[in-house]
């Protein structure tokens, strides 16, 4: 009996239907529910999948690094000794700047940030194309879209969804990432975009910027997506283009966005949604 | 049973790209493991199944992605079709056949994905302007690294494909 199966024109052309209908239905959140439901199970095997991997590839590159880290211990030490002397000067300078602080009534973000601890399940997007993860607390624990990921080496990227029991994560090497930065020493900002290498890339500096080899990136909390002075990378290289009016500089992050096991998610930050100023007919406002 | 068997086999495979496959990433290129499952085992079964294990390939490779559900779909099912026509001008897949399905089945199958990305806004388009190609870009540290490891892991995974499907014998389309 012939089907409408046996014509290969017309089969493949109602598997590429449902796939676009698969495609658009998920793209306006119409697959949600069911998405949650049928990635809950792959998460859970995900999470015990990584824990191994990590273990494994933890403990033999352990044994491959004993004498690097010999030596590398022998380095820190001496810093230390070095850093010991300009850390007691430090806390005198905090101890300064808080007495100062508490006159102008002025609180830091990040002594008030509230943070919760996450594992991260998939330490990829099985999409070559993009850069994302996943971690293990979700709606339940509080955790919303938006929220910025760091860890103590500094910024991993904010929450892109979520559902009961975990969160996808847009790191900030992902190309659609797009941050505002600060070079820590002279102040100079930029935006630090996401790359596929992995690197990113701090552009719109202005020229008249000093940019060095090694200077900090942090983020400078304009446009209200995250809060400021958290650690994004640091300049690796800079590049100045002729007829150019601004630079650009290549940023590494301190996080190795392959091997990350624990994260905090920064649960106290609104993001601050500007969208209502960029249309001043919708408000009223007159130019 | 073959159609059967696409789902927890494709369900570790999707399991083991975001959890094991990274620690061997090269630039950003990793091997797809369900892809090349996908791909040996249309080499060796009726199109029927073929599309089975595309569908089920992609549906679960994209719950664990970012990407909309149905992405990876689309490349894997025009590569089912493609390798069912190329398996009847042939007289039996060898070695040479296999290296120029996989790559150029990685080349289809990455730029069809990438093409889906830009048009549903995972891919920064916008960002041309600021002289950052994304084609350029994935071309050089997604694409021809991804085709690099599939090469080098189509072999073994042919072998298992061929094993389990002998084990489980060739049975009549699923859909009859």
């Amino acid at each position: 009996m012939r089907t409408w199966r046996s014509n290969r024109r017309t089969f493949l052309a109602v598997c590429l239907l449902i796939a676009i209908g698969l495609i658009v239905s998920s793209r306006l959140g119409l697959l949600r529910p069911i998405e949650s439901i049928a990635a809950s199970p792959l998460n859970f095997i995900s999470g015990i999948f990584n824990r191994i991997t990590l273990a494994v590839s933890g403990s033999v590159g352990d044994l491959a690094d004993i004498e690097t880290l010999r030596a590398r211990n022998a380095d820190l030490e001496e810093a230390l000794i070095q850093f010991q002397g300009e850390l007691v000067e430090l806390r005198e300078v905090a101890s300064d700047y808080q007495r100062l602080a508490e006159l102008l009534d002025y609180t830091s973000i990040a002594t008030n940030q509230e943070q919760i601890t996450a594992n991260v399940i998939a330490n990829a997007d099985p999409n070559n194309l993009l850069r994302t993860i996943v971690i293990d607390r979700g709606a339940r624990d509080g955790i919303a879209v938006g929220m910025p990921v760091v860890t103590k080496q500094g910024l991993l990227g904010r929450i892109l969804n979520v559902t009961a029991n975990a969160a996808r994560v847009l790191l900030i090497t992902d190309p659609t990432s797009s941050i505002s930065g600060r070079l820590q020493t002279t102040r100079a900002e930029g935006t630090v975009i996401g790359q596929l290498s992995g690197d990113l890339n701090m552009t719109f500096i202005p020229l008249s910027a000093s940019v060095q080899e090694g200077d900090l990136v942090i983020t400078s909390g304009l446009g209200g997506n995250l809060p400021p002075d958290i650690v994004i990378g640091q300049i690796t290289s800079r590049r100045q283009f002729e007829f150019e009016l601004y630079q650009e500089a290549v940023v590494r992050s301190l996080n190795n966005f392959d091997t990350l096991e624990i994260v905090l998610v920064i649960t106290n930050f609104q993001p601050v949604d500007l969208s209502v100023f960029e249309n001043p007919a919708d408000t009223g406002a007159t130019p | 049973m073959g159609a059967f068997l696409s789902i927890p086999i494709l369900a570790l495979a999707a399991v083991l790209q975001v959890t094991v496959v990274p620690q061997f990433s090269i630039l950003g290129g990793r091997p797809d493991l369900v892809f090349l499952l996908t791909i040996t085992w249309a080499l060796n079964s009726s199109l029927d199944e073929g599309v089975i294990w595309a569908f089920a390939g992609g549906i679960l490779k994209d719950l664990l992605s970012a990407a909309p559900t149905g992405t990876s779909v689309v490349g894997l099912v025009i590569l089912v079709f493609i390798i069912t026509f190329i398996r009847q001008q042939i007289y039996r897949v060898n070695i040479i056949s296999l290296v120029w399905i996989t790559l150029l089945g990685s080349v289809l199958y990455q730029l069809t994905t990438l093409v889906i990305l830009l048009l549903t806004g995972f891919q920064p388009a916008f960002l041309n302007r600021l002289g950052i190609d994304p084609l350029a870009s994935a071309l050089t540290y997604v694409i021809l690294p991804t085709i690099v490891y599939n090469l080098a892991l189509v072999f073994p995974i042919y072998r298992l494909v061929r094993w389990i499907q002998k084990r489980v014998g060739r049975e009549k389309p699923f859909f009859s």
